[in-house]
């Protein structure tokens, strides 16, 4: 292992950070927020022109051919900026759902344009009972002449206002929660019975909900599920790096604001209490890092259970992490953290926000712990946990 | 960055495991209570060590040490915590070695580092005083250059194993006008010189770990003293940073959680065994979850070895602050896995488990408490 950044990826770092130094300044994002169009085109060209809509994607494609690794990288430092361009629903969530779903056609199709900014790919997987589940899906698909059909409603699409085309999960048979039977699709926009609603978040960003009212739609994979958990499993990588980041400058702005606010004639830094609150707020940012490592770690060399409850426990364990952080980010600031016009609050908001998307804390840890149960009792009780002598002992 | 595994671990791995099946002989395991097994096993074990190579797994070859990687380390305490093994003395091994390794003069190197790593010299840590506690520079033993010796007066207080330890290091206050930090300088004394006494404290596990020190008169030759008069806090700030990342005591949190995990199997609440009720399932996972990230938190903090930079210094006390807090919480919810058994201070094995559960309370005060790491991290960090 090796936590230092290589050359490479240290160029796409500072590259990324200069952008958002230069381009995202407070009063430039909250100009971008107030527009209400989730970002401006001219961003997403340089975003396309320095690569960082494919750094992920394999070279054939146009891609860089880099991983979850150099997306984190990406990640972190939009997140100090609170980005709000969809990055993370077109050029990772959707992107790389696509790209695993093993359908050379529509590979070839999209991921070029998609890596040269000239189209976009929103992922529509989300109900609203799938609650970060991607196999609760109740959209049905039926197969017509010619193609399929959509019929069904999907909220928190990340970029599905301005999407050139949406990729759908939808049954084309059992039951809500089963794990058969659950496809991707291709839908253009303006397809006929296709709405796409915008949908502002908390954090300035922009969604979309989406209805599907017998909408004409291709088949990119009869049976999805797996492509579809694992563009899921980047998008929740990603996001936890972006938290990491928005961790990071909400502790730098406090700092910098308790360093220069003076009360009973003294900066309120020197009181003792503050300062642990911050020192507290570090550590607890730095925990959340090497979690996100951890989870890169199991994402690139585990198996596939393993991986699952290695990025879901990240995802709660980080989001958790990020609203604690940014939280006391706004309790540290006092009645000014309280303001629009202050940036900290915003750091807060897109905790909030990353916390709904992919499935909750509380759904994650459920699903470590459901996998923690089902782990010991494959080992066979006590001793598959600890080995016959340490049960003497005990 | 790069998350790929070194693919010669697992034979390493696995190395260390035939080691431990072959060498650990079955009257030294188990037997670890607190921080440290008991004296005697120690000795035993790092004879074993020391024979097969192994005495120092922390330190560079050139020192006598292993020279294994961070990761190769890691393995390594994993291992023997899992077969049972004994721990090593960890004073000798990780505060006062890489001291000497660093400053100690080729004799006194001679003198003091082989006969530690074959298992024949334990040692102790004579730092705090009665008022000299997380304000470690105010301390007032007195040690005075009379000829070839320093003569030395004065109490020292919470030396853990001190009853059992052959040597100790220990900081004196060799100029008592010079400022503070100045005037101090480290020693090491051995444990029989006349006018050293040892009293036993016990503490709320009911063991005996802790002890008060008592110097009167004691003759300390003068080629005992590390580095120069006055630069002891200079080693002291250079033997504490080296402490951090063992502090996290990752093979106990590994330890606990394994404790967890099978009371969560045996027992039960009713007919339902404790991993069936999802209170139980939900907070063994979270602890499982915040474990990956601390030994990552881990790994990356002996990575940084070597650095000796503002933020590899913070970041040792950030590690510090949340891996003993951890291991607080771990602790507490083995004991209430315990139900009833958790109130009782007989028989064992529950009652261990709260005796591990009480010691534990020291970790967020020794090595530098809590609130002096978040002192620490917010001035280094913040510059606050």
């Amino acid at each position: 292992m090796d936590f230092a950044l290589n050359d490479e990826q240290q160029m796409l770092s500072d590259s990324v950070a200069r952008f958002v130094q230069s381009e995202y300044g407070f009063e430039a994002r909250t100009r971008l927020v107030v527009a209400g169009e989730g970002g401006s085109p001219a961003n997403w060209r340089t975003f396309a022109e320095n690569g960082w809509l494919a750094a992920a994607f394999p070279d054939e494609f146009g891609g860089f051919g880099g991983g979850a690794i150099e997306n984190a990288v990406i990640a972190e430092q939009f997140g100090r900026g609170l980005v709000i361009e969809s990055w993370l629903g077109c050029a990772v969530l959707a992107a790389q759902t696509l790209a695993a779903s093993g359908d050379a056609a529509s590979k070839a199709e999209w991921l070029p344009s998609l890596a040269d900014g000239s189209r976009r790919l929103a992922l529509a997987w989300s109900e609203p009972e799938s609650r970060g589940v991607p196999h609760i899906v109740g959209t049905r698909a039926t197969g017509q002449a010619g193609g399929y059909r959509l019929s069904g409603r999907k909220t928190l699409v990340l970029g599905g206002c301005g999407a050139d085309a949406l990729l759908v999960s939808a049954r084309s048979e059992g039951a809500i929660g089963d794990r058969a039977g659950i496809g991707l699709f291709l839908v253009e926009a303006g397809a006929a019975g296709l709405s796409v609603l915008p949908a502002p978040l908390h954090d300035g960003s922009l969604a979309a909900t989406v209805i599907l009212n017998d909408a004409p739609a291709r088949m990119v994979a009869g049976d999805g599920l797996a492509a579809l958990e694992h563009g899921i499993a980047h998008a929740m990588l990603a996001l936890s790096a972006e938290l990491v980041g928005a961790m990071g400058q909400s502790i730098e702005i406090t700092a910098d604001y308790v360093r220069t606010r003076k009360q009973f004639g003294v900066t309120i830094g020197s009181f003792q209490s503050l300062q642990h609150r911050l020192a507290d707020m570090a550590a607890e940012m730095e925990l959340a890092r090497s979690m996100l490592f951890a989870a890169l770690a199991a994402f690139e060399n585990d198996d596939a259970a393993t991986r699952r409850v290695a990025i879901a426990g990240a995802k709660a364990f980080v989001t958790e992490a990020a609203r604690n952080v940014c939280g006391q980010g706004i309790q540290l600031h006092g009645g000014i953290g309280m303001t629009d016009e202050c940036a900290i609050g915003h750091y807060f908001k897109r905790a909030i926000v990353a916390d709904a998307l992919f499935g909750t804390r509380s759904v994650h840890a459920a699903a470590c712990a459901e996998a923690l149960a089902a782990d010991l009792d494959t080992q066979g009780g006590a001793e598959g946990v600890s080995g016959k002598e340490e049960r003497e002992f005990a | 960055m790069d998350f790929h595994p070194d693919p010669e671990l697992e034979a390493f791995r696995e190395e260390v495991r035939t080691f431990l099946r072959e060498k650990l002989p079955a009257d030294l395991a188990h037997l670890s209570i607190g921080m440290f097994s008991p004296g005697e096993a120690i000795r035993r074990w790092q004879k074993i060590l020391h024979d097969h190579g192994w005495a120092a797994p922390s330190w560079g070859k050139q020192h006598g040490g292993t020279g294994w990687s961070v990761e190769q380390k890691l393995i390594f305490d994993e291992e023997c915590v899992v077969a049972g093994a004994p721990t090593q003395d960890g004073f000798g091994q990780n505060l006062l070695g890489p001291v000497l390794n660093e400053f100690a003069t080729p004799e006194q190197w001679q003198a003091h580092v082989p006969p530690t790593l074959r298992g024949e010299r334990l040692w102790c840590q004579g730092f705090s005083e009665p008022g000299s506690g997380s304000d470690l520079a105010s301390l007032r033993t007195r040690a005075e250059r009379r000829g070839g010796n320093y003569v030395v007066n004065g109490q020292k207080i919470w030396t853990s194993y001190a009853h059992r330890a052959d040597w100790i290091f220990l900081l004196v206050r060799t100029d008592p006008e010079a400022k503070k930090q100045a005037g101090i300088s480290f020693l090491l004394a051995d444990m029989k010189t006349p006018g050293i006494t040892v009293r036993p404290i016990i503490s709320i596990d009911g063991h005996h770990h802790l002890n008060e020190v008592f110097f009167d008169e004691v003759e300390v030759p003068a080629g005992n003293l590390i580095g120069a008069e006055g630069m002891g806090w200079g080693i002291t700030k250079f033997l504490l940073n080296n402490e951090h990342a063992t502090t996290a005591d990752l093979p106990n949190l590994k330890m606990l959680l394994r404790k967890m995990k099978e009371l969560a199997i045996e027992r039960r609440i009713g007919t339902t065994r404790l991993i069936d009720r999802s209170e139980v399932a939900l907070q063994i996972a979270a602890f499982d979850t915040e474990l990956r990230a601390m030994a990552m938190m881990v790994s990356r903090t002996a990575a940084m070895h070597g650095d000796q930079g503002h933020f590899a210094h913070a970041f040792g006390s950030m590690l510090k602050i949340r891996a003993t807090d951890l291991q607080q919480r771990m602790s507490v919810f083995v004991v209430e896995l315990l139900g009833d058994g958790g109130a009782a201070a007989a028989p064992a094995p529950g009652a261990e488990y709260s005796a591990e559960m009480f010691f534990r309370r020291a970790a967020t005060i020794y090595g530098g408490s809590s609130e002096v790491q978040r002192g620490i991290v917010a001035k280094l960090m913040f510059g606050l």
